[in-house]
């Protein structure tokens, strides 16, 4: 579906659209941003321009920075150099350190090293072009060469030839956090924040009395879909990966955009959704997609992390864990501290 | 040294002091170091207790009750004076009733500019082919 959004000056490829929440407490945009959707909603209203100027800063970096779709990215320089030993941004390489800490964390399970398995499923442009060119049959699968090869100190990354980096599986809540913290650097230390990034949503300041409404659901714009959940965010994140979306057809075959590291190949196991509550986003996000790759052992590495969560079944059954609440309308509980930011939490 | 044992050794006693080495001495000595011994324990629980107190207050400030998001520090250019409009200190949120936003799998939308007749266009696509 195509729609034309706006006419207007040149500026108008970062315009923010106006979102109507039916809250007069809050104001809220939208705009497309890192291929997805980015939303920020504050109060009081009147902060709502700074906020959107500051989303648009962060947002507009990021993306030079870790796209792999851009030919003009710092990440796509590193990846035609062919390997080597690279001085990044201060930008690109909190982003990576990231990406390492979150494969520490989930003992591999969200790797960065995974680029070359995706491009070889044919996720090799941004994916609103992959089907104007679907391509052939994918390439044989290829497992992730292992986060453990790339080193990373401070701004200095050595990359190993051939590696590739896809940081799909931390770049949203990496966005979604910085956003939060520019908002509120912008608009000042009173009033509250949400942003989300494809569903990615970190929140910050002061929260609504109870905590930010927001609806829990498999696919976007379909929050009033049965088996949709309202919760309460007070603090932290919330992120959700799922197999519903991002999908694509090769040689027949139809694949997805969450690949296993160990075998190259999209992850098959009994989990089609997973929604994980965390201090950040990032780890939210990190944590997400290692539980959809965990497969059956999904549960158990989610109960160790000690993190709330909801996972959807492909039967629809839906399972809660880590004091992810039951009924519409309660808090999340978020734990302390961070896996992912070096010092815990930055 | 010796006359750190209480011997005189030769020492002039200060005029009007009488017998400053007198068999007393010891007591008064041993009620020295117990003195000193009670100001010791004062001064240590004082440090311990201190060093908590000011624990718990670094503690709070690191850690403030509403979230703070996480990422590296923005520009000063972001740090802007707070907008028209902003909430007065220690204001309490508002009442938020209806979602304000949905997490969920991560749609596609893809923004692009065109120029037609020296205006720019812009076209949002969404979703597309399988994120529907």
């Amino acid at each position: 579906m195509t729609t034309v959004t706006g006419v207007s000056g040149p500026a108008a490829a970062a315009s923010w659209q106006p979102v109507l929440s039916g809250e007069d407490a809050v104001a809220a945009a939208e705009r497309a941003a890192l291929g997805t959707s980015a939303r920020v909603v504050v109060w009081p209203p009147g902060n709502l321009e700074a906020a959107c100027a500051a989303a648009d800063e962060v947002l507009g970096a990021l993306d030079r920075q870790a796209s792999r779709f851009r030919p003009d990215s710092e990440l796509s320089a590193v990846h035609r150099a062919g390997g080597g030993l690279f001085l990044l941004s201060d930008g690109l390489a909190g982003a990576v350190g990231v990406a390492l800490a979150a494969a520490r964390w989930t003992g591999g399970l969200a790797d960065p090293t995974v680029g070359g398995a995706v491009i070889g499923l044919g996720y090799d442009r941004d994916f609103a072009a992959l089907g104007l060119n679907p391509g052939g049959p994918p390439a044989e699968p290829v497992p992730a060469p292992g986060w453990y090869r790339v080193r990373l100190d401070g701004p200095l990354l050595r990359l190993p030839a051939g590696i590739r980096l896809d940081l799909g599986a931390t770049a949203k809540g990496v966005g979604a956090d910085r956003t939060v913290r520019a908002v509120m650097a912008a608009a000042g230390p009173e009033g509250g924040v949400l942003v989300s990034l494809g569903g990615d949503i970190a929140v910050g300041g002061t929260a609504p009395r109870g905590g930010w409404p927001v609806t829990v659901a498999e696919r976007p714009g379909r929050g009033d879909a049965p088996g949709s959940q309202l919760i309460r965010l007070a603090g932290g994140a919330v992120a959700t990966s799922s197999v519903t979306c991002r999908r694509w057809r090769r040689g027949g075959r139809e694949l997805h955009h969450i690949v296993d590291p160990r075998t190259g190949l999209p992850a098959d196991g009994p989990w089609r959704t997973v929604s994980v509550a965390a201090r950040t986003c990032a780890d939210a996000n990190a944590a997400a997609t290692a539980a959809i790759v965990a497969g059956t052992q999904a549960e158990g590495w989610l109960a160790a992390a000690g993190v709330p969560a909801r996972l959807v079944g492909h039967d629809g059954q839906v399972r809660r864990l880590g004091g992810w609440p039951a009924a519409d309308g309660q808090p999340l509980p978020v734990t302390w501290g961070s896996h992912v930011y070096a010092g815990g939490l930055r | 040294m010796s006359a750190d044992r209480g011997d005189p050794g030769g020492r002039v006693p200060l005029a009007g002091v009488e017998n400053s080495y007198s068999a007393e001495r010891p007591v008064a000595r041993r009620d020295g170091i117990r003195r000193a011994r009670r100001m010791s324990n004062w001064s240590a629980a004082a440090l311990i207790v201190g060093t908590g107190a000011a624990a718990v207050a670094l503690a709070h400030q690191a850690v403030p009750a509403t979230a703070p998001a996480a990422g590296p520090a923005v520009s000063g250019s972001q740090a802007a004076a707070p907008a028209a409009g902003a909430a007065a200190p220690g204001t309490p949120g508002p009442q938020v009733r209806h979602s304000v936003a949905t997490t969920s799998a991560s749609g596609v939308t893809t923004t692009t500019t065109r120029t037609v007749n020296g205006t720019t266009v812009v076209t949002r696509t969404a979703p597309a082919r399988g994120d529907d």
